[in-house]
């Protein structure tokens, strides 16, 4: 089911490449036209899974995964219709086309567990996914300020200088979305540590060994509050201390890798308190 | 009718010249009415800039008019005709829509793409329509112009980049600080060139300028030279600094000013706000090594022309596209001509055959007249639809010609001669009498229906 959004995904890639690498308007539409149907079709997926669920498919990383994506696509489409500027796109698409692979290219659907019910689950998770998107955008953003910080400093005015907005609305936008992650990771993270005690005594009698092992010396947790703090010094103290422009710009870089170190990796291998 | 171009423009005339062929000294204005007394016009729109001085005419007689075209020139701008004809061109038809939409394009101005010359073609047309001088031939050519630049703009890099050092400053600054409302400039030194950078700045709408100098009442003068700047002295210059975000040093000093230490002290209090330093002074006023401080953009002179000059070479690789585009605007623009040729005899012709109709039905009026109403509109009817399906297959063939202006020449010829449809006649109704059309045909048309 995860194809189809995928298929398109991967059409609105190629077209804002295209698009980047060409700056015909034509193309720039045609590019938006086709992530809208893609985010379209996500939807109904989407809205299928949680039909068939009763929750929005988060529980699982292989549809938390699909669900990333759907808010980082929406995300992003919200960035282009208030900025009208398409040139990030021929960033944020490679990454939404190799993220929706995983859940295109793994369908099986896990049903969640029975601690995994509620709306706190629903919260904590939800919020989590759109601080990544979030993060995710952030991330792409800091990366093209650099690639065209590097340009104007080199005073090798080429290619990205002459597609990509100026550095002052890249540093802001790139700003904004650390903003809004960092709002959304700490209230994930605060239903995150309010949750568990109420799982425990909802799911007495059939106490489960995962809900049991939450602790800060989980490495997911750990690494979570380790972006919190990443988080938190870039969107309120950097630039207080001159860490504007470019060093913000890695800030959200290296924050990014953190989060999908976390998100990827750490899921599917090394986890133990999260593998629902 | 014939299209008609005769002019001067920076590539025949030296500047001079040019400048005793400006009509904006007297007026553009007076210059179609003077033009319209002499008669020799059908319509005529004046392009004039500091680079060019055009008339373009539509007219019968393309050899009498131009004749009168230069006439026109010398007697208005007061030359003699000896001095003037070694510089003028003349173009006609197909070749005056090829300039025009060349010129309109930025491909026949001096700095090639600029964008100024689309802006003044549309004021040459806005002031002979004022004057009522462009007539419908000439107001389709100037709109299809503006069309092809438009189109030559956004379908190819002819007008993209810098070309002057003025401006590929201020892009660069754009491109640090997107729009530059509330940015700080700074200008080190009174001279002209950090004048004119900083007028090229105010335009941008910067927030405020400060000029610096070792002479107070240079930078007093300077200041006041560029409108709404201040002048600070020379003491107060590391203050001034931390409060820029645009420093542009043109002194003429010996060694350099501002050394990497120097900005570097500045830069602590701004928080690292990104600094755009141009230097444009020979010998250079800031240490090249300043521009090693991460949040400062150092550009001096020669970084500059060489943004200049890729973004020219970038512009001249783009004339082969332009060039395209043109022709084929030139191509439909030709379509659209010879269509209009078939169809002001198609129109001539409906116009006989309307006319007769009607004389014929006033004539029979005090016949007619004892019949009921439904009787007269039902007559009308008919006889209307009569005409109407005479002319069904002529009009459909005279359309369908389209093809070279010889061939429609000689229909038009052959049935204005077979009916008679001299200017003369056709014009009369139009002009003289009450316009036969509306009545009949609104009634007609309400007839049919039923």
């Amino acid at each position: 089911m995860n194809v189809l959004p995928l298929a398109l995904y991967a059409l609105a890639c190629a077209a804002y490449v295209w698009h980047f690498a060409r700056r015909n308007p034509l193309l720039g539409r045609a590019a938006t036209t086709l992530l809208v149907a893609a985010a379209m079709a996500h939807t109904f997926v989407i809205g299928m899974e949680t039909m068939e669920f009763g929750q929005i498919p988060i529980a699982g990383t292989t549809s938390a995964i699909s669900t990333f994506v759907w808010l980082l696509a929406l995300a992003y489409l919200y960035t282009e219709m208030t900025t009208d500027e398409r040139a990030m796109g021929a960033f944020i698409l490679p990454l939404i086309v190799a993220f929706q692979a995983i859940p295109a290219l793994n369908p099986g659907v896990e049903s969640p567990a029975a601690v995994l019910q509620g709306p706190f689950f629903g919260l904590h998770v939800s919020s989590l996914m759109f601080a990544y998107a979030s993060f995710a955008l952030a991330c792409v953003i800091g990366i093209t300020y650099v690639l065209l910080f590097k340009e104007i400093k080199a005073k090798h005015l080429g290619f990205f200088y002459a597609r990509l907005p100026s550095l002052q609305i890249l540093d802001s936008m790139n700003q904004r979305a650390i903003v809004v992650g960092w709002i959304f990771l700490t209230i994930g993270l605060i239903v995150g540590a309010v949750w568990p005690p109420q799982a425990r005594i909802s799911a007495a009698g059939v106490e489960d060994p995962r809900v049991q092992a939450i602790s800060l010396l989980d490495p997911k947790i750990f690494l979570a509050l380790v972006c919190w703090l990443v988080y938190s010094f870039e969107a309120f103290a950097a630039r207080r201390i001159g860490w504007g422009g470019r060093r913000a710009a890695y800030l959200s870089a290296i924050g990014f890798v953190i989060v999908m170190l976390n998100f990827v990796p750490i899921s599917y291998f090394v986890n133990n308190s999260h593998d629902f | 009718m014939h299209l008609l171009l005769v002019g001067i423009s920076h590539r025949t005339a030296p500047v001079e010249l040019r400048e005793r062929l400006d009509f904006q000294a007297r007026g553009v204005a007076t210059a179609l009415r003077a033009l319209a007394a002499r008669g020799s016009t059908r319509e005529a729109v004046v392009v004039s800039t500091c680079n060019r001085a055009e008339v373009y005419a539509a007219c019968d007689d393309a050899e009498r008019t131009r004749t009168d075209l230069v006439s026109f020139l010398t007697d208005f701008h007061g030359l003699d005709s000896a001095t003037l004809r070694p510089h003028l061109y003349h173009l006609v038809d197909l070749d005056v829509t090829r300039h025009l939409f060349r010129v309109a394009a930025g491909l026949d101005s001096q700095v090639v793409g600029e964008p100024q010359i689309l802006g003044q073609v549309k004021e040459a047309l806005t002031a002979a329509s004022a004057e009522q001088a462009a007539g419908p031939l000439l107001h389709r050519l100037f709109h299809s112009s503006f069309g092809v630049g438009k189109r030559v703009r956004t379908e190819t890099g002819i007008g993209a980049g810098a070309v002057s050092i003025g401006f590929a400053a201020v892009a660069l600054a754009r491109k640090i600080f997107g729009n530059l409302n509330g940015r700080n400039v700074l200008v080190v030194g009174a001279g002209e060139m950090g004048k004119l950078t900083a007028i090229h700045m105010k335009s941008q709408g910067v927030n405020r300028i400060t000029i610096v100098s070792r002479t107070m009442a240079h930078a007093a003068r300077t200041a006041e030279a560029i409108g709404g700047a201040s002048a600070a002295p020379w003491e107060d210059i590391d203050a001034a600094l931390s409060a820029s975000d645009i420093v542009i040093t043109a002194t003429g000093a010996a060694s350099p000013i501002l050394t990497k230490g120097r900005i570097e002290t500045i830069m602590r209090p701004r928080r690292n706000q990104p600094l755009f330093i141009i230097d444009i002074a020979l010998p250079r006023d800031v240490e090249p090594a300043a521009g090693e401080i991460e949040q400062v953009f150092l550009y001096n002179i020669d970084d500059l022309q060489t943004t200049v000059r890729e973004n020219m070479a970038r512009r001249e690789s783009e004339i082969a596209r332009a060039q395209a585009i043109v022709g084929e605007e030139v191509d439909r623009f030709d379509g659209w001509l010879r269509s209009r040729g078939a169809i002001s005899t198609v129109v001539a012709l409906r116009k006989h055959f309307e006319q007769i109709r009607r004389s014929e039905l006033d004539r029979l009026e005090p016949k007619l007249a004892t019949l009921p109403p439904e009787a007269k509109e039902r007559l009308e009817d008919i006889t209307h639809l009569l005409i109407e399906k005479l002319l069904l297959t002529p009009t459909e063939q005279l359309k369908a010609l389209g093809g070279d202006p010889e061939t429609v020449g000689a229909y038009g010829e052959a049935l204005t001669r077979l009916f008679g449809l001299d200017d003369a006649e056709t014009e009369r109704p139009a002009r003289g009498r009450v316009e036969p059309f509306p009545g009949p045909k609104s009634r007609s048309s309400g007839g049919s229906g039923r």
